[in-house]
């Protein structure tokens, strides 16, 4: 099976296409993104392409024609990208790819990023949907992934392509970019003072895994892939030694404006967290994909604190690389 | 990942009540962060931490080995005015049993809503009940209402729809006395187990019909007896 890895070069991308390289229904592996990845691939090839670039975009994925895509080219906003730059990356990016990989003929399947944020938290929304929950996104995130989704239901639609989204709770780990992680590693964090809603955190790991399964199986449909358990705003702060912040109402706008010129923004979604939470029903991922271990959301928020600082390469290892 | 140096949630059991720390320890933890929180916005620590509170209220359960001791179920009790019965529930199972009761029927309401969260009450959501019972928690939904008169008021179809082929356990509650003053110890009379004929799926609206007819009767037999 050819899959092209679509957003190779962040953490989870790059995750995945190492998965891939050591899959044996996996014959090759081919990715693309605005930065390379930053770890050693083995038999992956990358190519540097601006996901905003539709030629060199196309070229690239009609000359691989892919089997199968790992859609990993759906940007967070102010993740590696600010809120408008990753709309349109993300857009152009499933517009552009999938098109042509339906064109190049070959496809077969497609798993693609999609988040919990798909399902919002407005009036009468569940605090834990499952997947049939309705999908009312209440955040520029959401109304992102849940265009992604369409486009690819789409696509299954007219070619018969096999479509999986994967709706993940929000990712995080040492090193994954993730604004929500950058603002509670802040000295001081901004936290609602009359609540201290749920949110479930995943491992770049897991959702790595949940990705390749997803392809290899073949799966239909969307799931929730979701850590065990959950934490909320005032419990994370404090096990990270930070100091919460208790905001009030209009005292967001200018917490706000602070944490942007800490170098933390806070993007809709994130502050929706905050405020409503956000967890999911992830049973079925769990059941259909065969997941076993998934990081616990309290040890994701540990590694999270824990960033690793530079580890140092055993001598076995530098001979090898040298 | 590096393996982090902790135990799961802390050593903090979200459905069971284990060891339980002392003030100072409490107060350490809360300052550390080091507590469990649960995807529905419950504080196994909170609860605990707050428990004490409840012990001057005298609580006699009968019949309580028809509580399981894991796995999930959910409780049909009667209501009267306020809320009496489901504190009551929620003191008599955690005593018997030592599992965290999940009250159905939080209010979505700014600070009272989140503190009721905190201490294990959830939302009326069907798809969030169902859930926290695919989780193995217990749970306890209220009949409607019936504030002054003796019988079980209206089952939640919605909800038994929704969570159809977990246990419905029929219970039902009488104050210590007139008003819930404490002048005898609440009475909480455990029924037998009800289950749907085998095979059943949620959403089917026939048997979830049939189960809240079955746990009404159940409840107000249960009433007469107490």
């Amino acid at each position: 099976m050819k899959v092209l890895v679509t957003g190779m070069g962040g953490v989870l991308g790059t995750k995945v296409a190492q998965m891939l390289e050591a899959r044996p229904e996996v014959s090759e592996v081919a990715g693309c993104d605005f930065v390379p990845p930053r770890r050693r691939m083995h038999h992956a090839t990358f190519t540097r392409i601006d996901p905003t670039d539709r030629d060199r975009l196309t070229a690239f994925v009609t000359d691989f024609a892919p089997e199968a895509i790992a859609h990993m080219g759906v940007y967070e906003p102010d993740a590696r990208l600010g809120p408008h730059e990753s709309e349109s990356a993300t857009q152009m990016c499933t517009v552009t790819a999938l098109g042509a990989a339906a064109r190049a003929g070959r496809l077969e399947r497609v798993v693609l990023r999609s988040g919990l944020e798909v399902y919002g938290r407005g009036a009468g929304a569940p605090k834990m949907p499952d997947e049939r929950a309705p999908l009312a996104p209440t955040t520029q995130y959401g109304r992102m992934l849940l265009d992604v989704e369409a486009m690819a239901s789409d696509l299954a639609r007219r070619d018969g392509v096999a479509v999986c989204a994967l709706r993940y709770a929000v990712v995080a780990g040492s090193h994954a970019p993730s604004p929500l992680a950058r603002l509670l590693r802040l000295p001081v964090v901004p936290v609602p003072a009359f609540a201290d809603p749920p949110f479930a955190l995943l491992h770049h790991d897991d959702a790595a895994r949940a990705m390749v399964e997803a392809l290899v199986r073949a799966y239909e449909g969307p799931l929730n892939v979701v850590g065990p358990g959950a934490t909320s705003p005032w419990q994370a702060v404090r096990l990270g030694g930070r100091v919460p912040a208790p905001v009030l109402g209009p005292g967001w706008a200018l917490a706000r404006h602070l944490v942007t010129l800490a170098g933390a923004p806070i993007p809709d979604h994130v502050e929706d967290v905050l405020h409503h939470g956000r967890v999911a029903d992830a049973s079925r991922a769990t059941d259909v994909l065969d997941l076993g271990f998934v990081h616990p959301t309290q040890e994701v928020l540990v590694d999270v604190f824990d960033w690793a600082t530079v580890t140092p390469i055993a001598e076995s290892a530098r001979a090898e690389v040298a | 990942m590096s393996a982090p140096a902790i135990k799961p949630n802390y050593g903090i059991d979200a459905d069971r009540v284990l060891a339980v720390d002392s003030p100072l320890a409490a107060l350490r933890r809360r300052y550390d962060g080091r507590f469990a929180v649960d995807e529905l916005g419950a504080d196994p620590h909170f609860m605990d931490v707050v428990a004490p509170l409840g012990a001057p209220v005298r609580v006699h359960v009968e019949r309580g080995e028809n509580l399981p001791r894991v796995g999930p179920a959910l409780i049909v009790a009667n209501r009267g005015l306020g809320l009496f019965e489901p504190v009551v529930l929620v003191l008599g199972v955690r005593r018997v049993n030592g599992r965290r009761l999940r009250v159905v029927g939080a209010p979505e309401l700014p600070v009272v809503g989140p503190l009721l969260n905190k201490l294990g009450a959830i939302g009326s959501r069907p798809g969030d009940v169902a859930a926290l019972l695919r989780a193995g928690h217990l749970a306890a939904a209220p009949l409607g209402p019936t504030w002054l008169s003796p019988g079980a008021g209206e089952p939640p179809r919605a909800l038994l729809a929704a969570t159809l082929g977990f246990p419905v356990i029929p219970v039902a509650i009488r104050p210590g006395g007139p008003l819930g003053l404490p002048v005898r110890p609440w009475r909480v009379l455990v029924g037998e187990p009800l289950l749907p004929p085998s095979g059943t799926e949620a959403d089917d609206q026939l048997a979830a019909a049939e189960i809240s007819e079955a746990a009404r009767d159940a409840v107000h037999d249960l009433l007469r007896e107490v």
